[in-house]
């Protein structure tokens, strides 16, 4: 039983830091119908980032805000450069960019920064973790749940409450309708691809907290696609929802199945997970089914 | 030649399915087989053989993804799971049952085809992107996680999965050089490529078009879209187990690391510079990015001296060279190298009239 609360609580805080990814992916989706491959090199990208920043002495806190400042110009830049000439291309098309994106990112990024594993140094959450009754949790999965919750929120509200978020929110629901109302479709797509470049960066980071930082981490990214595919492609909340469930999962099968089949299981139970969701429930959570006519 | 010449004349419709229609072409592919099968082997240099037979055996693994892609319009992610299973398979039924080469070719072919449509089912009921989920899944459990942590492990661990030199053989010739490979690879993509032209033109071809350009107006028109599409799945394992068959012959040891997701991802690629939905293309994809990346490797060894970080880190920077080369062909050239060729051909057929 303190094994099973145990890994629910952590599957649910590293299952935060995958929302925050997928709100990410998702919302690139919902703006401009790109489907992102690249999600694993944008967590990479900022995870070096901030690992860099904070190596050469940057507070942790500075290094972060950094990061997500490089992540908008990057995400405004990767906009402009590769995807703004693909809207309305076939899907193949785009999928294919961003195939290619992430292995140029990843290899600019093994280039920069190599492939050995690297610390954040000193660690920056103490290493002494909390004991709440019977369950005992590494304080880096807690502040990185804080972090990520924090983010969601502000993400959330940044679409509920701004003049920007509005419009991105117009731009998903109807592009043509938004855009005879004056709404600038380049600039909530270069938006779209700063939030998630940002949101990467910040999940990446945390994830690197957690295990050390290396090539590893991006494929940690690429689960956001179990998360979203669970959740419903253009759905925001079942993003979120789809990425904790995934993280809950990942945990439980690495500490249950695994005595089953030893081995890489926790790897690759998500995966398994979203075969068996898209063969019951092909349109995810609260996905949107497309009907489809000749 | 995509146009005769004036006062060619069909009569019937077995002239008009013909491959090599003109005394031209018939002089081209004669040239290109005497190329391919007497003067390359005999005048080029171990170096570029041992080239050759990786542009083989990217053409070989890259006929399946442009079946499924470029023909079937089925977009597949983990077309690597399916090599790897040829590879295994063929390594261990000669490994542990000692069949000939050809027979554990065969059957790992079949079991390729097999294990490819278990992952091509869903299918069935998904297309577009849940469908490259399906396959990404398929490469991920079967790469990552069966062959990895069992297959791999079996015959007690650290042992490797490697042929004793001079295993591979069919009858009595074996096959333990770069030029025995070489001979071996340009008869397996012959007939590779003849099955698969003959298959696209055939009523199993045509089935697969239509469901490429639509596939709700193919059912309608009476196509069994879930038979097509899981034969198209069968037939790309079949070349996949194919190819990894192949590639036990160069590999020293059979490892999971050969392949991997990023192996899959680059056929994709591959058949996309070339061009999709076209065999040409396969053959151009193959070759530019095979020789660009060599080329590139020349490239950077004379600067080697003044940057060092350049040659240790050479795998990154093709890496990325192959990323930036996948996204400035879809940007600018979106139909590939294969089109090019058609334009280039269709130029000079008109020349000095081209209009």
């Amino acid at each position: 039983m303190e094994l099973f609360i145990t890994t629910l609580v952590t599957g649910v805080m590293v299952g935060s830091i995958y929302a925050l990814v997928a709100l990410g992916w998702c919302l690139i989706y919902k703006c401009s119908g790109v489907l992102n491959l690249a999600m694993g090199e944008l967590t990479l990208i900022g995870a070096y980032v901030c690992l860099s920043f904070y190596n050469w002495g940057v507070p942790f806190i500075l290094a972060l805000i950094f990061t997500m400042i490089i992540g908008i110009i990057l995400g405004f830049l990767t906009e402009r450069i590769f995807l703004r000439k693909l809207i309305g291309e076939p899907i193949l098309t785009v999928i294919m960019v961003t195939v290619g994106l992430s292995f140029f990112f990843r290899g600019i990024v093994e280039f920069i920064w190599g492939t050995d594993t690297r610390v954040f140094s000193p660690p920056v959450f103490p290493l002494k973790p909390i004991v709440v009754g019977p369950v005992v949790i590494g304080q880096v999965y807690l502040w990185s749940f804080v972090a990520a919750i924090i983010l969601l929120v502000a993400f959330v509200s940044f679409f509920k409450y701004t003049r920007w978020g509005l419009s991105m929110q117009a731009c998903a629901d109807d592009e043509m309708a938004a855009l005879s109302l004056g709404v600038s479709a380049k600039f909530v797509y270069a938006m779209a691809w700063a939030i998630a470049f940002m949101a990467a960066g910040v999940g990446g980071t945390l994830l690197g907290n957690i295990n050390g930082l290396n090539i590893s981490v991006g494929y940690l990214g690429l689960l956001v696609l179990p998360a979203v595919v669970l959740g419903g492609l253009n759905s925001v909340p079942g993003a979120i929802v789809g990425g904790i469930i995934i993280g809950v999962l990942q945990n439980l099968s690495g500490a249950y199945l695994d005595q089953y089949f030893p081995g890489g299981v926790k790897e690759i139970a998500p995966f398994a997970f979203m075969v068996i969701i898209l063969l019951f429930l092909p349109y995810g959570l609260w996905g949107w089914e497309r009907i489809e006519r000749v | 030649m995509s146009w005769l010449p004036c006062g060619v004349y069909h009569e019937n419709y077995k002239q008009d399915h013909r491959w090599w229609q003109t005394k031209f072409v018939w002089g081209k592919m004669i040239f290109l087989f005497l190329f391919v099968y007497v003067l390359f082997p005999r005048f080029a240099g171990l170096y570029w053989i041992g080239v050759a037979n990786i542009i083989g055996y990217t053409v070989l693994s890259a006929l399946g993804v442009q079946l499924l892609i470029g023909y079937c319009g089925q977009i597949t992610l983990g077309h690597a799971a399916f090599i790897a299973v040829g590879a295994y398979v063929c390594a261990l039924s000669i490994l542990m049952f000692h069949l000939p080469y050809v027979v554990s070719m065969i059957i790992a072919a079949f079991i390729a085809g097999l294990w490819s449509v278990l992952f091509g089912l869903p299918s069935a009921k998904v297309k577009g992107f849940y469908l490259i989920m399906t396959t990404m899944a398929a490469q991920f459990i079967t790469v990552d996680f069966i062959l990895t942590q069992y297959v791999s492990r079996i015959g007690g661990r650290g042992v490797a999965f490697s042929l004793p030199p001079g295993t591979i053989k069919i009858g009595p010739w074996v096959i333990d050089n770069d030029v025995e490979i070489y001979y071996l690879m340009v008869i397996l993509v012959t007939l590779c490529t003849l099955a698969l032209a003959n298959l696209l033109r055939s009523r199993v071809g045509r089935a697969w078009i239509a469901i490429r350009d639509n596939d709700i107006a193919a059912e309608a028109l009476g196509v069994n879209i879930v038979k097509y599409k899981l034969l198209a799945f069968f037939v790309a394992g079949v070349f996949g187990g194919v190819a990894g068959a192949f590639w036990v012959c160069n590999l020293a040891a059979l490892s999971p690391e050969h392949f991997m997701w990023s192996w899959s991802l680059w056929l994709v690629g591959v058949i996309l510079i070339g061009g999709v939905g076209s065999i040409h293309g396969v053959f151009f994809g193959s070759m530019f990015m095979v020789l660009v990346l060599e080329a590139l490797k020349f490239a950077i060894a004379p600067l080697a001296p003044t940057f060092p970080q350049l040659q240790m880190k050479f795998l990154f920077l093709k890496e990325a060279a192959f990323g930036l080369a996948i996204c400035l062909f879809l940007l600018y050239e979106p139909n590939g190298m294969a089109y090019r060729w058609w334009q280039i051909k269709n130029y000079f057929n008109l020349w000095p009239f081209s209009y």
